[in-house]
C-alpha cells in the first residue's frame, strides 16, 4: 500500500470536485469501513451489502458536485447517501418497511476478526473510548444515524414519548462527543 | 432564537443524525449560514457521529476497491455519460450526450469525399458525353456499313442465284465503252442490271433498257446512272418471260416508246 497522504477535509473536497481519483482512493480507504458498517447493520446478506457499498461509492463519485460544503461535513453527506441507498435497495427487494437493525455485537466481532481494517483510522481505539456510552444512548444513535428511523419510529421502538426523542438524542451525542475528546 | 438557544435546543443533533423534518432541515441550513458558532457546533456534532461510525467500521471484502475503480474507469471510458446532477423539471436525470470527437473528423472526411466525388462526377460526365458521341458516330458508320454489306449481299445473291443467266452487253461502234452486264432470272423473268460500267449519260439524256422479243424491242425501263449510289448496285428492270437479246439505248430524259440510239447490245446464249 502506498504511503498515505493526509488531506484536510477542504483539500479532499476540492480534489474530489476536480475528479481526482487519488483523492477518491483516499476517501475510500478512509471511509469504506464506516459506510460498510452502516450497510451491515441493515443488510444480513454480505453479497448484497458489497453491491450496495460499491453502488454507494459510485454515487458519491458521480454525484460529487451535488455535495454542498455549507450544509455540513462530507461524511454526513456520504452516510446519508449510503443509508438511503441501503433502505431503498431493501424496499425494492421486498423487505418492506420492516427494518431490522442489528446490535453492534455482530459488528464488534467483525471488526476484531478482520485484520484487514484500514489503518488510516483506529476503529478499535475509538471503540475503547466509547465503552462508557450507555446502551440506550447507543441504541438511539444507531436507530437514527445507521437505521434511518424517523422520530415516530424511534418513539415507538424505544417506547418513549415523541417529544423526548430530541432531548435523548442531544444527551447521547453530547456524551459521545465528551468521550471522544 | 439566538445561537446559544439553537445549540441547546437539540435541533442540530436531530439534523446531524438524520431525524430532522424538511422544515427543520431548512431552518438549520439557514442558521448555519447565519451563525458561525452554530456552524461550528454542527461540525463538531457531525464529527462526533463520524467517529462513532468509524468506530463501527467493518472492512469490505477483498477486491472491493479494485472493482469500484474498475467500474469508475469503465464509466469514464464511455463517452456517453448520463450526468445525474443535470435535473430536468420533472426530476428525471437528463442524459448529456457529448459529441464524440472523432465525429468531427468523420464530418471533415465526408466533406472532402463529397468534393472529390463532385469533381469525379464532372470529369466522368464529360467523358461519358464524349464516349456517347463517339458511340453514336460508330453506330452511324456501322449502319452505313451494314447497309453496304446488305446491298453487296443482295448483289451477290443475284450472281449466285442458280437460275440467274448472265448476259454481257457490249458497246456499239457509236459508244464502245457502253458496257453492261445483266442477270436474267430464268425462273421468275426478273432482270437485274449492273450499270456500273456505263458512262454517265450526257445532260438531258437517259439510258433506256430494252428486251428484244420476237425481233422487236420492248421497253424494259429507264436506267439510272446519275445517282451514284444506285449506279453501283444492281437495278431491277422489268421482267421478261422470254427474250432473244437485251439492249441499251440513249434516249431523251423520260425515255421513248421505241429506241432511237442503241448503244449496247447482248444476245442471250440459250443453254
Amino acid at each position: 500500500m502506498s504511503p498515505q497522504t493526509q488531506y484536510t477535509e477542504a483539500e479532499l473536497v476540492e480534489l474530489l470536485q476536480n475528479r481526482n481519483q487519488q483523492a477518491f482512493a483516499y476517501l475510500y480507504d478512509h471511509y469504506c469501513g464506516a459506510l460498510n458498517g452502516v450497510i451491515l447493520r441493515l443488510v444480513e446478506d454480505r453479497e448484497l451489502a458489497a453491491d450496495i457499498l460499491q453502488e454507494a461509492f459510485l454515487k458519491i463519485w458521480n454525484n460529487f458536485s451535488s455535495y454542498d460544503v455549507s450544509k455540513g461535513r462530507l461524511f454526513t453527506w456520504m452516510i446519508n447517501i449510503t443509508r438511503n441507498l441501503t433502505i431503498d435497495t431493501l424496499r425494492s427487494k421486498g423487505y418492506k418497511k420492516q427494518r431490522q437493525i442489528s446490535g453492534d455485537e455482530n459488528t464488534v466481532s467483525m471488526v476484531s476478526e478482520n485484520s484487514a481494517v484500514p489503518e488510516q483510522f483506529d476503529a478499535l481505539g475509538i471503540r475503547k473510548q466509547l465503552v462508557n456510552l450507555k446502551p440506550e444512548q447507543r441504541r438511539i444513535i444507531d436507530l437514527a444515524y445507521f437505521g434511518g428511523f424517523t422520530q415516530d419510529e424511534i418513539s415507538r421502538e424505544l417506547g418513549i414519548p415523541l417529544g423526548t426523542v430530541k432531548t435523548r438524542m442531544r444527551t447521547a451525542i453530547l456524551e459521545l462527543r465528551k468521550m471522544l475528546q | 432564537m439566538n445561537a446559544q438557544e439553537i445549540i441547546s435546543s437539540g435541533i442540530l443533533e436531530l439534523y446531524a443524525s438524520g431525524l430532522a423534518s424538511a422544515d427543520e432541515t431548512a431552518q438549520v441550513q439557514q442558521w448555519i449560514q447565519q451563525y458561525p458558532e452554530v456552524k461550528a457546533e454542527l461540525d463538531d456534532i457531525q464529527l462526533g457521529l463520524e467517529n462513532y461510525a468509524l468506530a463501527h467500521a467493518v472492512a469490505p471484502e477483498a477486491g472491493a476497491k479494485e472493482k469500484l475503480f474498475a467500474a469508475i474507469n469503465a464509466a469514464a471510458d464511455k463517452t456517453i455519460t448520463a450526468v445525474p446532477l443535470m435535473q430536468t423539471t420533472n426530476g428525471v436525470a437528463a442524459p448529456v450526450v457529448p459529441i464524440k470527437n472523432y465525429w468531427k473528423w468523420v464530418a471533415a472526411a465526408a466533406v472532402v469525399l463529397l468534393v472529390g466525388s463532385t469533381i469525379l462526377n464532372v470529369t466522368y460526365y464529360n467523358k461519358y458525353n464524349t464516349a456517347a458521341k463517339a458511340a453514336e458516330e460508330k453506330d452511324a458508320q456501322l449502319a452505313a456499313i451494314n447497309q453496304k454489306e446488305k446491298s453487296a449481299q443482295s448483289d451477290l445473291d443475284v450472281v449466285n442465284n442458280k437460275y440467274s443467266l448472265p448476259v454481257n452487253l457490249n458497246g456499239q461502234q457509236n459508244s464502245p465503252d457502253a458496257k453492261a452486264k445483266i442477270f436474267w432470272m430464268t425462273n421468275t423473268g426478273d432482270v437485274m442490271i449492273d450499270a456500273s460500267n456505263l458512262p454517265d449519260a450526257p445532260a438531258g439524256m437517259q439510258y433506256q433498257f430494252w428486251a428484244i422479243v420476237d425481233g422487236k424491242p420492248v421497253d424494259g425501263g429507264l436506267i439510272i446512272t446519275t445517282d451514284k449510289g444506285k449506279k453501283y448496285h444492281f437495278q431491277k428492270m422489268k421482267a421478261f418471260g422470254r427474250a432473244e437479246a437485251f439492249a441499251i439505248s440513249l434516249e431523251k430524259e423520260g425515255g421513248n416508246p421505241v429506241p432511237t440510239k442503241v448503244v449496247s447490245t447482248g444476245a442471250v446464249c440459250k443453254i
